[in-house]
């Protein structure tokens, strides 16, 4: 009676070793998530440098574009990343905290590091064809650096939120701020810079047509490559349908989808 | 005595569907992680054909604006060629990488001599995107490597080794950082 108890026992307990040895298999994911999102979600001011009053417009302009587009554009602050590179740690934010919509991973992160004098913006598959490289890059000249390098970290980010955030609604097909002038209108207000770029611009298009055929022309219609790298072929123009999905009340992430794109500076 | 040889039957049997079915689930864990490092391996090639892409439109900008001498563009111009006419995917890494330092020492130069081309709006745009190329791969590698480490571990740990083995799963190499890769055009606006 013994000896079939024990035969027994030791075929479950073998049982058990082998079923435990293929769970170990699936170990957890590496994650190294340093910071979280705080209440906010759309503003997150670790370095303590954006006023109250700007993080309240950036705050309801973050939920008014999620609301009306699904997309999300976060603005982080730290005092600094570390050994890290700037581009990896807003990358690994972006991921992180899911930002953007599940589906469409269309997510910005705005990332500013006070101390080590660093600004980069992370752009999520989705949005790399609104937002390429070039013209992110643009923004940040335009908007963030000359605040930036006299430390007026706070209007910086305003503005440089601002301009995303109008960007981002005019791809959706949404009307953007009334006084907000899109980027590529931007240059048509001042008379002797419009002539200078024309006679380039000119000059640029002779030179194209002649060396390189059709080609030259792709690039000259504007910062919107033709070799973008997928990911923004559904939804250009008005392709958002009403579908708030939920969560309202504590905005969170659900995509996450970033590969790299992105622009950053030094100031 | 029949009880007790029922009582093992059923034992035994419980213990050959749950070995079965352990086998099955591992085998395919194997083939989905190995299709993961596949995935990651081909978004690697597809921001380099981007980069490779990118570069004859930067060289054309930076060309009509300076009209800097033809001779110093023959190291980019053969290493281009040799990225498109790469057939497998070491070689196009390779190729890559020559023609990444072709293009920052050309850069260098052209910069050095036209200082004032970083004032210049196409050609920071153009300098953005090629920066945004290259922490794409930056990025894509690794990713690689991060699930390329996934998958080695998974057929290397006991008991999925002797099964591995058994099925042929061979550990794939990791994506190591090219000595020149750190001679990136880097964005100077100063």
């Amino acid at each position: 009676m013994k000896k079939r108890f024990l035969r027994v026992f030791c075929i479950a307990v073998l049982c058990v070793v082998c079923f435990t040895l293929t769970a170990c298999e699936q170990t957890a994911v590496l994650t190294s998530n340093k910071i979280e999102p705080t209440e906010k979600f759309f503003v997150n001011d670790y370095a303590d440098i954006i006023t109250e009053e700007d993080e309240q417009a950036i705050y309801q302009n973050g939920v008014h574009l999620n609301d009306s587009t699904t997309a999300q554009v976060v603005v982080v602050t730290v005092d600094t990343v570390g050994d890290e590179v700037i581009s990896d740690y807003a990358l690994e934010v972006g991921r992180n905290w899911g930002v953007g919509d599940k589906e469409k991973d269309n997510g910005i992160v705005i990332l500013l590091a006070a101390e080590d004098r660093d600004v980069y913006i992370a752009v999520g598959y989705g949005l790399e064809g609104a937002m390429p490289d070039s013209k992110t890059g643009r923004i940040l000249d335009e908007y963030g650096m000359p605040y930036f390098e006299a430390d007026e970290f706070s209007t910086g980010l305003l503005k440089v939120y601002n301009a995303v955030y109008n960007e981002v609604l005019i791809e959706y097909g949404v009307s953007p701020d009334e006084d907000y002038v899109p980027l590529d209108q931007l240059d048509q207000g001042d008379g002797k810079k419009v002539l200078i770029s024309w006679i380039i611009l000119v000059v640029l298009v002779l030179l194209f047509v002649t060396v390189f055929g059709r080609r030259g022309f792709f690039f000259i219609g504007g910062p919107r490559p033709p070799f973008s790298s997928g990911g923004f072929g559904g939804f250009s123009g008005s392709g958002f349908s009403g579908r708030s999905s939920g969560g309202f009340g504590g905005f969170r992430g659900g995509g996450g989808g970033f590969g790299g794109g992105g622009a950053g500076r030094g100031f | 005595m029949k009880k007790k040889s029922i009582i093992i039957l059923v034992v035994a049997i419980v213990a050959v569907i749950a070995i079965i079915g352990s086998v099955i689930s591992s085998y395919n864990d194997f083939v989905e992680d190995y299709e993961e490092v596949q995935a990651a391996s081909s978004a690697i090639s597809t921001q380099l054909q981007r980069r490779a892409d990118l570069i004859p439109n930067f060289v054309e900008t930076v060309k009509g604006y300076t009209n800097y001498e033809q001779s110093t563009l023959t190291a980019v111009t053969e290493a281009r060629s040799k990225v498109a006419s790469a057939s497998t995917v070491n070689e196009q890494e390779q190729a890559s990488d020559e023609l990444n330092r072709a293009i920052s020492i050309w850069v260098n130069a052209v910069t050095e001599a036209y200082p004032e081309l970083k004032a210049n709006e196409q050609y920071r745009a153009l300098q953005d995107e090629l920066a945004g190329t290259e922490n794409r791969i930056a990025v894509a590698r690794k990713d690689y490597n991060e699930d390329a480490r996934e998958y080695n571990t998974e057929i290397k740990r006991f008991p999925g080794k002797i099964l591995a083995s058994l099925f042929g799963f061979e550990s794939v190499d990791y994506f190591e950082a090219d000595a020149g890769a750190s001679a990136v055009p880097e964005i100077d606006f100063d």
